[in-house]
């Protein structure tokens, strides 16, 4: 099937509830810097935004707007001791299995037979809010993760977005 | 490297590198319990870690969803409204 035509659902929905116009994030570029090393001697960590939290932490809120809330989620986490709290997505799947979203345990399999070197120490979970607020993300929040990532020596970041 | 179920949202926002899986939301590495399909997914994303060479690049993956699926808003859009 096609994929979803989310930019223009979403204008639709916004349009039909009385709201003025979505101001979409379009960046005509991108930077890339390119892995320093081989994928098999890579250290990588994920982010999911999908409103989960580890049982030894407070749930997100399920309607959060502008939550710029970021979890350092020790990376041996069991896939057991994890909640979600988002009103946002269909979470059933990842309810009874993190791994639909958020594949820790997958993750650490493929550092075992060597296809990354290693699991860092933490992922992330946050940045879950319907996020309004640009330039609090941009010039605060991600320069801050950014130097958490490289004072843990991370070379290549996975973002799952929901 | 973004993992992404929706392509026109991850197309405008142009991260340096995007893999799309037309799955569902929620449903990113796949199905609950369903090991070998997100072992396959990740390693086909960590793989464009290397491959991807042009910024901005999508990558999309033939993984195909077993029934059709559509938009789903969330209750939350229903109870308030933004």
């Amino acid at each position: 099937m096609e994929s979803i035509a989310y930019v223009s659902r979403l204008n639709e929905f916004y349009r039909s509830q009385g709201f003025p116009p979505y101001r979409w994030t379009v960046n005509e570029t991108a930077p890339l810097t390119r892995l320093a090393k081989p994928l098999n001697r890579c250290r990588i960590a994920m982010l999911t935004s999908g409103g989960v939290s580890r049982h030894d932490a407070p749930r997100f809120d399920p309607l959060a707007r502008n939550d710029l809330r970021l979890d350092a989620i020790d990376a041996d986490t069991s896939p057991h001791f994890f909640a979600i709290s988002d009103s946002y997505y269909n979470h059933q799947d990842a309810d009874r299995d993190i791994n639909c979203i958020f594949p820790i345990e997958r993750l650490r399999e493929l550092a075992s037979d060597g296809t990354i070197g290693e699991v860092a120490p933490h992922h992330y979970s946050g940045f879950m809010g319907r996020t309004y607020i640009r330039s609090a993300v941009v010039n605060e929040a991600a320069p801050r993760l950014a130097a958490q990532l490289r004072d843990e020596s991370v070379d290549a970041f996975v973002l799952v977005p929901a | 490297m973004i993992v992404s179920t929706g392509r026109d949202l991850s197309a405008q926002v142009k991260p340096p590198r995007t893999v799309f899986v037309n799955f569902p939301m929620g449903n990113t590495f796949g199905k609950a319990f369903d090991a070998s399909q997100q072992r396959a997914i990740l390693r086909d994303v960590l793989a464009a870690l290397e491959s991807i060479t042009a910024a901005g690049e999508i990558i999309d993956l033939a993984y195909k969803w077993h029934e059709e699926f559509g938009m789903n808003l969330g209750a939350g859009y229903q109870a308030k409204s933004d």
